[in-house]
Formats: C-alpha cells, structure tokens, sequence
C-alpha cells in the first residue's frame, strides 16, 4: 500500500471523523481512541478497497460500526452496574428549566442530539452536521436509504419539540 | 395521540423535507399551497428553519484548542506502531509446493515452504509475536511473477527490497546478509560464511541461522554446502529442493553413498581473497593453505561475479569440459 495515499486519506478526513466521532460519542476520550481505529482499520483495509470507493463514506462507515459497538458495550457495562443510561431512552428528557435558561439554544440542540436513540444521532449528525446522502448513511447503518431518512427526520421532530418545550421557538408573527 | 388534521398529518414529512431544502418540487409545491392555507402548518415550518439554523451553527462550532492536533498525533504514533507490525501475506502455487510470501513497509520479510498445507495455519508467522496479518489483495502479484521467472531459469537475481526482522538474532542477520551477497551459479561451504562473518570456527551456528532463514530462494542459503560437498540440509529436510536449485543454476551434483552433494571436480574454484578463479587442478594451490573454497558451476558464472580466469591455470584456455 502506497503510504503516501493513506497519509492524504488522513489529512483529508481526520478531522471530520474525529468531529463526527466526538458529536457522536460524547467524551473526547472515546471520540480520540475511536478515532485512531477508525483509520488504523482503514489502513488495514484500504489495499483491497476499490479504486472507485467513495473514502470519505467508507471512514463514516467504519466510524459509525465502531460507535455502534461503543454504545453496545456502554450498555453492557451499565446493565452490569445495573443503570440505565438516560441518553439511551427513546424519549427526548428536557433538562431542568433553570439549566435551560443559562445555555445556549446551540448547546441546548447538542444535549437533545445527546438523547436521541443511537441510529437516529448517527443519521442525523452524517446528515446534519456532515452533509452524507442518505445512500452512505443507509449503508452505515445497515439500513435503506428510506429508514436513514426517517431516522433524520425523526431526530429533527424531536430536536424542534425539545426546542419548543423551552420556548425556545419563534412565534408566527399576528398579522 | 396527535389531534392534528388528517391533511396536516399526510404532509408532515413534505413539509419537513421542504423546511430542510430536501423536498422535489412537486412536494414543494404542495406545502407551498397547504401553508398559504394552515397557520400551524406555517407555525412549525418556521420552527423548522429556525432547528436548520440552529443546527448549522453546529456544524460551524470550534473545537476545543489543540484536541484535533493532539488526537491526530495520537493517531499517527499508533499507525507507526501498526505499519511496523503489518505484514501483507498470500499463499502462491509454484513448482516448488505452496509458497507464502509476506511483506511489510520495508520489504519481502517471508518467504516460507509450507509443508503442512495451504492455508496461513501451516505457516510459522502465526507464532510471530506482535506481528499483524492482511491478506494480499494483489501487491504481491508482480513479486510471485518474479518468484516463477526465476524457477523457470529466465531470472537470475531476485531484486526486491529485504526485511530481515523475523530473523532470530543479529547474528542471524549478519549471516543472512553475507549469504544474500553469494553470486548465482557458486557454492560455498557453511565454514566460508563463517569466515566472512568473522566467526571462524562457527560453522554450525551459522548451519543453524540458515535453517531459520526466513528468506530462502531470496537469499540463497541452498548455495551453502558441507565442506565435504555434501548438500547437507535445507529448511529442515527439503534437501532435494536444495538439488533443484542448485541444478536450476548449473550446479553439478551427484549422489554418492546415499548422499547428495555437488561433483566438485566439475566447478572453477575461488580461493578466499583472490579475484582470480581458476581450474580445481590449479598447481598454486599446492602453495596456499587450505581454506574454504567458492565453487563455480561455470566460466560465465565466474565471471559474471567480476571475477578473471586465473594467468597460472588458464580456464579460459582449458575450459572444464563437462
């Protein structure tokens, strides 16, 4: 494998599998040690990708497996401590009023994404935050482009009724 | 449940899908009309632009100082680790059984006869410690190409970078890299590797660094023989592989007693130190002490080695006729 090739992979996507990684995820740790897998993989695949692969989808793809995972042995290990992770449950929790009010609604987004389901955070950060058809984000998955679609627009519901339940929303202005 | 209006509902994802620039146009269109008409409809398609601006803000959001430049250094320290670990292998057919041949960043690192088998469990890189396996997808083709011209005759040196690590010791090493300078068509006794080694009197420990050599073929140890002529061994028991080798590259050899061993009276000699090669008849050797010769399989060998025909003997003139 050409080790020039592979170090333009990395500079060229690095950076956002790492901001993925870390919107995903949550710590920095986690988001770093990912992050280092995901291309340490990379690299041990990339001699038998093919020459008309789409990299950029492929590291998503990988990067979206490895979260997968993550989140799985999360739940494992809080299962084991017998707790259930808050950010795993189906419904969107507002925080409390007085923690709304002192933030900003960008970081009041970013904790809602934090509470959605797992497959509805990926799609809808590929999507959102990095801009993946939902093709590549279906593949990711595992899923059709369909479901990938119907994942993003379920997290943009939850994201606007827990926007609208702090009153963050504009009102339709009387005509 | 929702207490929307059914037509509300039919529209919700058109409506989404408009307020996030993803709708077609006839989607688009048909929101277009329903929110001239729905105030609670234009109500969440507002709220909906304002989530899509909110969410760009997002994308645009800065990462903590030196996190990114920290994780990249972190990445590249682990893929230097890995790259060094990293060994690409296949398993090739050729005239000599299966072959596995592997490589890393630096070069061809294995070049290994596998008896018992053809899948990576025959072979000796999954007791490597620390050592990481990937399939070959295709890097190794022109290597195998060059593998197989070679057993058919039509090349004579094997040119590839070289990866000695798997070898066992430094002084593994140093008599690999001595053997790999042997010249094609010669032979020379394990005692003369020894020699060039500095070792003297090591002949059986350099015996025992090419039997481990990880590179055979590539680096010829079947062009080390007994003193007395005899192959001796090769990678274990493959002693008849040996004799293909040598017989590939002119070597004479003969079976006597059950043994096989090369038929020394048919090679030109090289005495160590001289640049000379001359006939095994050669009158000056009566005045040189004994020392352990290189043998030629012929002139053209020889002399492909840089060497000339000896002023006293005159191979030239009195070719070995065989």
């Amino acid at each position: 494998m050409s080790q020039r090739t592979f170090e333009a992979v990395m500079s060229a996507h690095h950076g956002e599998i790492y901001r993925y990684l870390r919107r995903v995820i949550g710590g920095s740790g986690d988001a770093d040690d990912l992050s280092q897998e995901t291309f340490l993989r990379a690299y041990r695949a990339y001699g038998s990708l093919p020459i008309d692969a789409n990299v950029r989808a492929w590291l998503f793809s990988i990067a979206t497996n490895l979260a997968k995972n993550h989140f799985r042995s999360e739940i494992r290990r809080s299962r084991a401590y017998g707790e259930v992770r808050a950010s795993m449950r189906e419904t969107v929790d507002p925080a409390p009023l007085a923690e709304v009010v002192s933030r900003e609604t960008g970081a009041l987004v970013d904790g809602i994404v934090r509470r959605l389901p797992l497959k509805q955070r990926l799609a809808f950060t590929q999507r959102k935050i990095h801009g993946l058809d939902y093709e590549a984000i279906g593949r990711s998955l595992g899923c059709s482009a369909e479901s990938a679609r119907a994942h993003v627009f379920q997290a943009l519901r939850k994201i606007r009724q827990g926007l609208d339940g702090h009153g963050l929303l504009p009102k339709e202005p009387q005509r | 449940m929702s207490n929307k209006p059914a037509v509300c509902v039919q529209i919700e994802d058109d409506l989404l899908a408009t307020a996030m620039g993803e709708a077609v146009p006839s989607a688009a269109r048909r929101v277009e009309r329903h929110l001239a008409t729905c105030g609670s409809c234009r109500r969440e398609f507002q709220e909906y632009h304002t989530v899509d601006s909110v969410v760009t803000t997002l994308r645009e959001e800065p990462l903590p100082s030196g996190s990114l430049a920290q994780a990249r250094e972190h990445l590249e320290a682990r893929l230097a680790d890995l790259r060094s670990r990293l060994l690409v292998y296949r398993i090739f057919p050729s005239p000599l059984g299966h072959i596995l041949i592997a490589r890393s960043e630096l070069g061809i690192s294995l070049v290994e006869y596998l008896e018992r088998g053809t899948s990576l469990r025959a072979s000796r890189l999954r007791h490597e410690p620390g050592v990481e396996l990937v399939e070959d997808r295709g890097e190794l083709e022109a290597v195998y190409q060059d593998l197989l011209e070679y057993l058919d005759g039509r090349r004579k040196r094997l040119e590839w970078p070289l990866d000695l690590r798997l070898a066992r010791s430094d002084f593994h090493r140093t008599v690999l890299q001595a053997t790999a300078a042997l010249p094609y068509g010669a032979v020379i006794p394990y005692a003369g590797i020894a020699q060039e080694v500095g070792k003297a009197s090591a002949s059986r420990a350099v015996a025992q660094a090419l039997r481990w050599n990880p590179l055979p073929i590539v680096i010829p140890c079947h062009r080390v023989i007994g003193t007395s002529g005899a192959l001796t061994g090769y990678a274990g028991r493959k002693v008849g592989l040996k004799q293909r080798l040598l017989s590939l590259e002119g070597v004479p050899t003969t079976k006597r007693a059950g043994v096989l061993g090369i038929t020394p009276q048919a090679m030109y000699i090289l005495y160590p130190g001289e640049r000379e090669y001359c006939l095994p008849t050669c009158p000056s050797f009566d005045t040189h002490p004994p020392a352990p010769l290189t043998r030629f399989a012929s002139r053209e060998h020889a002399e492909a080695a840089g060497l000339s025909p000896c002023t006293t003997c005159r191979p030239d003139l009195h070719p070995i006729s065989h």
